[in-house]
């Protein structure tokens, strides 16, 4: 039941001036760790999902002496490509095999080497896109024994090793950044405790004359949650308020870096919803808080 | 219930209170209130008068003896079922214990309010109530631009408001003249006469000899019980009826 009149002086106390501020530094601090972890978890999905269905065939280039040599190692080459992807394409698991052209080779480089022009003394390896059907059980470690047995220096990359060093890391960023939203709720609640008891020290009087008058525990109670709750949501939303430039600041610094060396910070539709839910939560969690805390102490009165 | 079955509200057996590691300030207090009865309670400041009305109405436990109220025992009683005893209970404090940020209307609205009363209901009660008292241009006047007399008849309204079968007032006439002080007995004598047992707490014995109701002594914490005169200025509860009319004319 929504006690709307309040019968405890509670907004003219000194915690009552206070407490919203803090909530609101406490949500704003929430809101930035929890927009990280969102954040990170969508990318390393993002990654997750991305390389897991595909892999990458390198086969070595044909080493060449003089222009005539050239040709034959193009040549010889061309058939290293065409016999690994038969091999590819037999394979129950594969969906679709494509050599990657050299321009789409030089392309991938670019951002690490620098526009190189044609490049045609480097010796760049000749590369397969391999796209796996979804769910097909695939023995990488065989497919690359058949390639290197046809094709002498084929390898197989699956991009298990590197990626597994980077969701790991993601992970780790992620778990801190829960850790953080968890410590400041902690926090927001010890703050709510120590505020509800000052308040119950200011207000004995007030509340012992409601019991002699035959207030229940569960009344006063629920004068202090919605008290509480009412600080909490304005805390809440100052907070709220302050987090939005902040993370729309950030996102539009890392709009700014290179798309090849970091995929885009996006702050999804979801993900803002989810920022937009944190002044809620403060004020059920210094509602829910308060209630306790009062009931709890009032059940050690007479 | 209203009384245990022997007609009683409130039965003291070798009641003793102490606060903390002190002396007693009550000691082997027994006493029967019948249910209807109208009891003054007397004796010097300090003699534990204001003590035992804090047994009577919870707000204190004894730390001996026994203490039933409407046929329940206190020390044994869940916090639930005293909150119940309570609302049965009408407390006017000596020091009125008004709550200073709420209107005249609204302090006596109050125990209607935590009883969860309609407030169609309530706004009806305490208007009648509270022009009854005299006080009806204060409706919205709050405690602190009240005068003392002013305070002490909201305190009296807000005691009464839920017709409590147990009404106790602890120096109800400390604050007023003595016309004031007859008028306000006259409101507790209503009251009796509407069912309620009344315990007042005074040292006005003038007052409790020309009333002439029965009368308990407290004399260093030991309580007795004092023959009074059945005399008195009204005659008694019988004649006790409109004295409100005075109520409107009086404005300290």
């Amino acid at each position: 039941m929504l006690i709307r009149r309040f019968d405890l002086p509670l907004d003219n106390d000194a915690v009552s001036r206070f407490l919203p501020w803090i909530i609101a530094f406490m949500v704003y601090l929430a809101i930035l760790a929890l927009a990280g972890t969102l954040v990170l978890g969508a990318m390393a999905a993002r990654w997750d999902t991305g390389m897991r269905g595909s892999l990458t065939v390198q086969i070595p280039p044909a080493p060449a002496t003089g222009a005539a040599g050239n040709g034959k190692a193009a040549k010889r080459d061309a058939l290293k490509i065409k016999q690994a992807l038969e091999i590819l394409r037999a394979s129950p698991a594969v969906a679709r095999a494509e050599p990657i052209g050299e321009r789409q080779v030089l392309a991938l480089l670019e951002p690490w080497l620098g526009d190189m022009g044609n490049a045609k003394d480097l010796p760049l390896p000749h590369l397969i896109d391999v796209e796996l059907k979804p769910g097909a059980p695939l023995d990488v470690a065989l497919l690359s024994k058949n390639l290197a047995k046809a094709v002498p220096g084929a390898a197989v990359d699956d991009h298990k090793a590197w990626l597994k060093r980077l969701i790991r890391l993601v992970r780790t960023f992620t778990a801190l950044a829960t850790a953080v939203v968890i410590l400041i709720g902690f926090a927001t609640i010890g703050t709510v405790v120590f505020a509800t008891r000052t308040g119950l020290a200011i207000h004995q009087e007030v509340i012992e004359v409601l019991h002699h008058i035959g207030a229940q525990d569960s009344y006063i109670a629920g004068q202090f949650a919605n008290h509480a709750m009412t600080l909490g949501l304005k805390g809440g939303l100052f907070g709220l308020l302050m987090a939005v430039p902040t993370l729309l600041g950030i996102s539009a610094l890392a709009d700014q870096l290179d798309d090849n060396l970091l995929p885009s910070i996006v702050i999804a539709p979801e993900h803002w919803a989810a920022l937009a839910g944190m002044p809620i939560a403060a004020a059920l969690i210094a509602m829910v808080t308060a209630r306790y805390t009062v009931t709890r102490s009032l059940s050690k009165m007479l | 219930m209203a009384a245990d079955k022997n007609g009683c509200v409130a039965r003291f057996e070798n009641v003793g209170l102490r606060y903390g590691l002190g002396a007693e300030v009550l000691r082997d207090v027994s006493l029967e209130l019948e249910q209807g009865s109208f009891n003054f309670l007397i004796g010097s400041s300090g003699a534990g008068k204001s003590s035992l009305l804090k047994l009577m109405y919870m707000a204190l436990k004894p730390t001996r003896g026994m203490i039933t109220l409407f046929g329940h025992e206190i020390a044994t009683a869940h916090r639930k079922e005293l909150i119940g005893l309570r609302r049965r209970v009408g407390v006017v404090f000596q020091e009125f214990r008004l709550l200073r940020h709420l209107s005249a209307f609204d302090n006596v609205a109050l125990p209607l309010r935590v009883a969860g009363v309609k407030e169609s209901e309530i706004r009806e009660h305490v208007i009648e109530l509270l022009t009854w008292v005299g006080l009806k241009d204060h409706l919205a006047t709050r405690p602190p631009t009240l005068s003392g007399g002013q305070q002490q008849r909201v305190a009296i309204a807000r005691a009464i408001i839920s017709r409590p079968k147990l009404l106790l007032a602890d120096e109800p006439t400390g604050n007023v003249d003595d016309r004031m002080a007859l008028r306000l007995m006259h409101l507790f004598e209503e009251m009796n006469k509407l069912g309620a047992t009344v315990v007042i707490a005074t040292h006005n014995e003038t007052l409790v000899n020309r009333l002439g109701h029965s009368c308990m002594r407290l004399d260093a914490g030991q309580l007795d019980f004092v023959e009074t005169p059945v005399s008195g200025l009204s005659g008694g509860p019988a004649n006790a009826g409109g004295f409100d009319a005075g109520w409107g004319r009086t404005d300290d």
